[in-house]
């Protein structure tokens, strides 16, 4: 069941808040023992905003879409009174004293939060093997990962546990949890959605949004987190549209750019099927698919990791003497971002803002771009290189490819199911917009979503 | 290549030489992908870091 059918059924008074959470609560039991999504279940919590829910819709109390629905908040956002641990032992105690600006936002559209998922450790990392809290596991193959950073909130929502989870993006955290466990991810443009309260692991790549089963949940979630908040320096002002799709959009005319270089480059074959099928669907469907060239994607990458290292070390600098605390992955990175000379990392910032300008010229020849994901399908348990064709590649930073630079771009991005692999595992389709054209994006994932069925398939078991 | 055991000496970097090791390639690859693209920098380009001033911080 989608945020969007839920809806209905609560108004319909076919089902209640209360019996909702219910059902995820006795799933999140049952699951959460084999694929460990959550480090924390608020059961008592849940209950009571449900019986909340329920009164206030029985009075005429309308809230919007998120009324009543079960969802999850990744740890790193800030919880008033519920330890926060952002997948760390430096923050196994920590109780925060305030909610982060989304964790208020989904108290007021009447979200019911049954839960914080768990991470990879800092949101420093894609596999969310974390070594604290244990392994999350993929529900399509409990063997694999789910992708992370937000790998909780990928499995919650692919297995049923919630209908929504929230998870935050630096360097693809909400797009290849996505990919990898067949579920819609959104990283909003920055500046969109606050990042007040959230534990940052980098100043200017950090971007929030939400795991959902649907287009239009992912959307009916960003119309209720979207919008200014002054206590957020990056925070936009730019006037919040409307994210839910209607039903039966088109995107006849839509110019759709399929990059010829890098994107399609270095991809396991069956992912590079699914992709092209997918721009043929969105061609069907009256859109024109325009081939374009890219700019040097490669370099923006580069110039992504000398921020995120210099960001992340700068930010975790007072805890790296205590080198115990951390996980052997996490702590190589943030020593690796202690050799990042200040003159570098100014230079890189330089040349962002270089390449966006080089990249804004392509929203002249279209209104987005389509992109895998991933550049393969999620990896087994500990993997360290994946071969793609005749390359190998260090698993993290293939999987990180083709979505880092986006962060860097400030760009909105969506990944939405596109197929499955020889394996039957899934696989993801990125869409990138102008900056601030969600609506854009969200629109044109919601048409190929109406037109294929990728997005019904559930893992084995599980659903 | 850079000598990074050297320069985690002279920048009081204290890191164990095995890790650093370990550190070296990975290093060693962002440096061939990132020096290159320094000299391309126009002089008139600016850092895209935010730091902002209100009116009122003045009054």
């Amino acid at each position: 069941m989608t945020i969007l059918e839920a809806a209905q059924a609560l108004r319909a008074r076919r089902v209640s808040s209360a019996e909702l959470t219910e059902t995820v609560l006795a799933r999140i039991h049952t699951l959460n023992p084999k694929l460990n999504a959550f480090i924390t279940v608020l059961e008592e919590s849940a209950r009571a905003q449900a019986k909340t829910a329920d009164q206030e819709l029985a009075a005429g109390k309308d809230r919007g879409l998120l009324h009543g629905v079960p969802v999850a908040v990744k740890d790193v956002f800030e919880t008033r009174g519920v330890r926060t641990t952002c997948g760390s032992v430096i923050f196994m105690h920590h109780v925060p004293k305030r909610d982060a600006a989304v964790v208020e936002h989904l108290a007021s559209a009447g979200a019911v939060l049954v839960g914080k998922t768990g991470m990879h450790e800092l949101a420093y990392g894609i596999t969310s093997n974390n070594p604290h809290f244990g392994t999350i596991r993929n529900p399509w193959d409990p063997e694999r990962i789910p992708g992370g950073s937000s790998g909780g909130s990928g499995v919650a929502v692919a297995s049923g546990m919630v209908f929504m989870g929230m998870g935050s993006d630096t360097g693809g955290s909400i797009r290849i949890p996505a990919a990898f466990c067949g579920i819609v991810g959104l990283k909003p443009t920055s500046g969109r959605v606050s990042r007040y309260g959230v534990m940052p692991l980098d100043f200017s790549l950090d971007h929030m949004g939400p795991l959902t089963n649907s287009v239009r949940d992912a959307g009916a979630t960003l119309q209720a987190i979207a919008g200014h908040d002054p206590r957020d320096e990056t925070s936009s002002k730019a006037p919040v549209g409307h994210y839910v799709p209607e039903p039966g959009c088109s995107i006849r005319n839509l110019r759709i750019g399929l990059p010829q270089n890098f994107y399609l480059e270095r991809l396991d074959p069956d992912v590079d099927v699914a992709v092209r099928r997918m721009a043929a669907t969105a061609e069907s469907l009256g859109a024109r698919i325009i081939p374009v060239r890219v700019p040097d994607i490669a370099a923006l990458n580069a110039v992504g990791r000398v921020i995120l290292l210099a960001e992340a070390s700068a930010l975790m600098g007072k805890y790296t003497d205590n080198r115990d605390q951390f996980g052997s992955d996490v702590l190589a990175l943030l020593d690796q971002g202690r050799f990042i000379a200040a003159t570098d990392y100014v230079n890189a910032q330089r040349l962002r803002r270089m390449m966006q300008r080089e990249f804004s010229q392509l929203w002249s020849q279209v209104d987005c771009l389509f992109t895998p994901t991933t550049p393969m399908a999620a990896p087994r348990i500990g993997e360290k290189t994946a071969a793609l064709g005749d390359f190998t590649e260090d698993v993290r930073l293939a999987t990180t490819r083709l979505v880092r630079g986006i962060n860097v771009l400030g760009l909105p991005a969506i990944s939405l199911p596109c197929g499955f692999d020889r394996r039957g595992l899934p696989v993801g389709l990125q869409i990138v917009g102008r900056p601030f054209d969600e609506a854009l994006i969200l629109q044109a994932a919601a048409a190929l979503e109406d037109a294929t069925d990728y997005h019904k398939q559930a893992p084995k078991d599980v659903k | 290549m850079k000598n990074w055991k050297k320069i985690a000496q002279s920048s009081d970097i204290k890191i164990p030489e095995t890790e650093i090791e370990r550190l070296a390639p990975s290093l060693d690859g962002l440096e061939a992908a990132f020096r290159p693209l320094v000299n391309t920098i126009p002089d008139d380009v600016e850092p895209a870091v935010t730091f902002r001033i209100e009116p009122e911080a003045g009054e």
